[in-house]
């Protein structure tokens, strides 16, 4: 059984900016609600209103617009997954969504309370990291864009304010030639959370050589964490297995540094190699051809 | 708490009550409606036991609050057979020993039906993605794919099935 709290259906965006703005006390937004539901009933989360945004369809859309991609909020994994759109111009967030849960929870749950929720496994953060992603935050009269990396602030901990929505999620289609993958570490493949997730942009010039590397980590800190060094050290280079192994050194010094002593650092000290290796040669195949 | 009016399509036939919106679809489908063909496992969205079709589409109904589901088609496991006849999936699963302990088995036989309404001739590893958010403690998984598979024939020996 769930507590009790009242419950609310607007049929629009400004009907629900509206209910935020007015009701007293705590209240909470409600999306798929594959992590609000369960929060609730294992009394994690207290709340007297529940806003749902089931009747805004106008958050439900992916777009186009100029050279950017908009995702709306109510997005599910599944339509992430299925989408042309994503498959054209962000590969790798259609292979994170392809990661997360299950069947059931690819169907339900979504793109804004995937960001919303601000797990440090959340499977979506590394690649919106990567893919340098903003968040559109709306509330009566007025609205915000920040970028992501300013957004979350830690573990469960966002910018968002209580009379705010996160309508949209906003980035930068990647241009035809670039190269990208998400590869993440569970404990087994299906219903797991990440151990470990890396998603890895690359645009390389005519002649192959890397002009750009961007490498989001996931689930080894509060939030996704840039590999700033291998970042750095692929700039220039062309790809093959040297360059692939001096990059995963790299990357794990990084990993190692943040994790520090927590209890399952010796572990992903070790595994974090495996996932760049596999994310980086997934990306772009010549990092294996000598 | 106010009231919720609850109106959808439950297994073909038109359902409407006034619920307490505090209720998950798993709650109002058993306890309400007596479809307890329902299995509540884990409460948490990790065993599928408790799959549900919304629209069509496998869905946790320990995740979804009754009144989200409000406005939509729901099919759970009674709402297969028809006209005393067991859906080919159901006969399937019994003729392939498919079923030890039974309580995964209305999840899992939803779950395959969602996949074979979109792609009629699955292969081995199709099956085994679409029932990844199913856990069974008991057979191994190695007869559930073979019934899903042999439901895949039958249907497609009816003209593609219900």
């Amino acid at each position: 059984m769930l507590p009790s709290f009242h419950y609310y259906q607007p049929e629009s965006l400004a009907e629900a900016l509206n209910l935020l703005a007015d009701l007293p006390g705590p209240k909470k937004v409600l999306a798929g609600g594959t992590d609000v539901i369960p929060a609730l009933s294992r009394g994690e989360l207290a709340v007297e209103h529940l806003v749902s945004l089931k009747k805004l369809d106008e958050l439900r859309e992916i777009r186009r617009v100029g050279a950017n991609l908009h995702v709306g909020a109510l997005v599910t994994f599944r339509e992430l997954v299925s989408s042309p759109l994503v498959a054209g111009f962000c590969r790798l967030l259609g292979e994170a969504a392809a990661a997360v849960g299950g069947p059931q929870v690819r169907n339900q749950g979504t793109v804004g309370g995937n960001v919303v929720n601000a797990s440090p496994a959340g499977d979506l953060l590394p690649p919106l990291f990567a893919l340098g992603a903003q968040v559109k935050l709306c509330r009566r009269g007025g609205e915000r864009v920040l970028p992501l990396a300013e957004f979350l602030l830690g573990m469960g901990k966002t910018m968002l304010m209580p009379e705010e929505i996160l309508t949209e999620v906003i980035f930068p289609a990647l241009p035809g030639g670039a190269a990208s993958s998400f590869v993440k570490l569970g404990r087994r493949n299906s219903l797991a959370i990440s151990r470990i997730s890396m998603a890895v942009i690359i645009f390389r010039n005519r002649q192959g050589r890397i002009e750009e590397a961007r490498l989001a980590l996931g689930a080894v800190a509060p939030r996704p964490v840039r590999a700033e060094r291998a970042e750095a050290l692929l700039k220039g280079r062309c790809p093959g297995p040297a360059l692939l192994e001096e990059a995963v050194a790299a990357i794990a010094e990084t990993v190692a540094a943040i994790l520090g002593r927590r209890a399952s650092a010796p572990y992903k000290r070790v595994a974090v190699k495996g996932v760049a290796r596999q994310a980086l040669l997934r990306a772009v195949p010549e990092f294996g051809k000598p | 708490m106010k009231p919720f009016r609850f109106k959808a399509i439950i297994n073909d036939r038109p359902v409407e009550l006034l619920i307490p919106p505090n209720r998950r679809l798993l709650d109002l489908l058993r306890e309400d409606l007596d479809l307890t063909g329902v299995k509540e496992g884990c409460g948490e969205g990790e065993c599928g036991a408790c799959t549900v079709l919304l629209d069509g589409r496998p869905v946790n109904s320990c995740l979804v609050l009754a009144p989200e589901a409000s406005g939509r088609k729901i099919t759970t496991i009674e709402g297969l057979a028809s006209a005393g006849r067991l859906h080919p999936l159901q006969e399937a699963f019994l003729e392939a020993g498919a079923v030890q302990c039974g309580y995964c088995t209305p999840g899992m036989i939803l779950a395959a039906k969602a996949l074979l309404e979109e792609n009629p001739d699955p292969d081995e590893q199709t099956v085994k993605t679409a029932i990844s958010g199913n856990l069974c403690r008991c057979t191994g998984y190695v007869k559930i794919v073979r019934a899903v598979r042999l439901a895949a024939v039958k249907m497609a020996g009816k003209g593609g099935g219900r």
